[in-house]
């Protein structure tokens, strides 16, 4: 019943997005916190290595993985507190695929652009 | 104890943690989550949709970090991502590491980077006025 059905599909992948995202969050704000050293610090430098294009693809996915797993999550919290969310668990995870989508488009469209460096 | 089954409703909760604290928790990643749907989606506009974040450099986050409302959004942001994010992968490390030792040194490594990374943190948005260093490098500059 339940391995391999949606249910198994959608925690897997809301532990994979938690799990990125906890250790992008570390590494993150270790890098911000690099403007303490002040405007010729080491900040401009680590910045502008993660300005090449790989890192900020790996951006965009860091805004889907915090985008479906937000949506997931409340996906969670109706079937924890309400008496009719585990019933609806399926549909409201397609639900949650197909906002993460609609979500992705004008965000794509915007930062797309800028990456290829036409924007 | 495997998590990989969570527990689904608050009764369930109540009766599968034999501990107030893990049921603490358990309230906690809800309560936790649901506000940071907001504070995470409003700092991903800010930064990402509102600028371009290929062009994030010392200027920009200085200009930002100027801000009070920054700093408390941020503050907020930190706290409650960070609370969520290491206890989820504490979570994580139960489900997937068996052997005691290991987990216990697993814990021991995760709690000391989240503790160096929220001091590293709390200090980047405290402790230094960034519109005033600003102006201190450009006097000196002169
Ligand atoms: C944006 C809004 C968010 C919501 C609504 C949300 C919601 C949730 C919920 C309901 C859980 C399940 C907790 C349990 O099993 O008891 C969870 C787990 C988790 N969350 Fe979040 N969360 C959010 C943001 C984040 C962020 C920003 C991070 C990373 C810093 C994160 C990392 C995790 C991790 C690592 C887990 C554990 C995954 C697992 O046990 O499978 N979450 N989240
Ligand atoms: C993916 C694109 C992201 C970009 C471009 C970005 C950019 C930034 C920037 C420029 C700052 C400096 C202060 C400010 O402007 O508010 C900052 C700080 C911060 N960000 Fe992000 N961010 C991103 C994602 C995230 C996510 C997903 C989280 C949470 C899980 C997060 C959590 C934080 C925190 C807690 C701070 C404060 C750091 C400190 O205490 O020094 N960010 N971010």
């Amino acid at each position: 019943m339940y391995r391999g059905r949606e249910g198994q599909w959608a925690f897997v992948l809301h532990r994979m997005s938690g799990v990125a995202l906890a250790l992008f969050l570390l590494l993150h704000v270790i890098d911000i916190s690099l403007v303490m050293w002040g405007p010729d610090g080491p900040f401009n430098a680590f910045l502008a290595f993660y300005h090449q294009w790989p890192f900020r693809v790996g951006l965009v996915v860091v805004i889907a993985g915090v985008v479906y797993h937000a949506l997931n999550g409340l996906r969670i919290i109706m079937m924890d507190f309400t008496t009719w969310g585990v019933k609806y668990q399926a549909p409201l995870w397609y639900g949650v695929l197909g906002l993460t989508t609609l979500i992705g488009i004008p965000v794509l469209w915007k930062i797309v652009p800028e990456i290829l460096g036409i924007a | 104890m495997a998590r990989a089954a969570a527990p689904r409703t608050f009764r369930d909760a109540q009766a599968t943690y034999r501990t107030n604290g893990e049921l603490a928790w358990w309230v906690f990643m809800r309560v936790s989550g649901f506000l940071l749907v907001f504070l995470t989606f409003g700092h991903l506009w800010a930064n990402n949709m509102a600028f371009n974040a290929g062009q994030i450099d010392f200027d920009y986050v200085a200009s930002r970090l100027a801000q009070p409302s920054v700093k408390v959004y941020d503050s907020f942001l930190l706290l409650f991502a960070l609370l969520h994010g290491v206890n989820g992968l504490r979570y994580s490390i139960e489900d997937y590491i068996q052997r005691p030792q290991r987990r216990v040194a697993a814990k021991v490594a995760l709690f000391t980077v989240a503790g160096i990374v929220f001091v590293l943190g709390v200090m980047a948005l405290w402790t230094f006025s960034f519109s005033e260093m600003g102006d201190a490098v450009r006097a000196l500059n002169e």
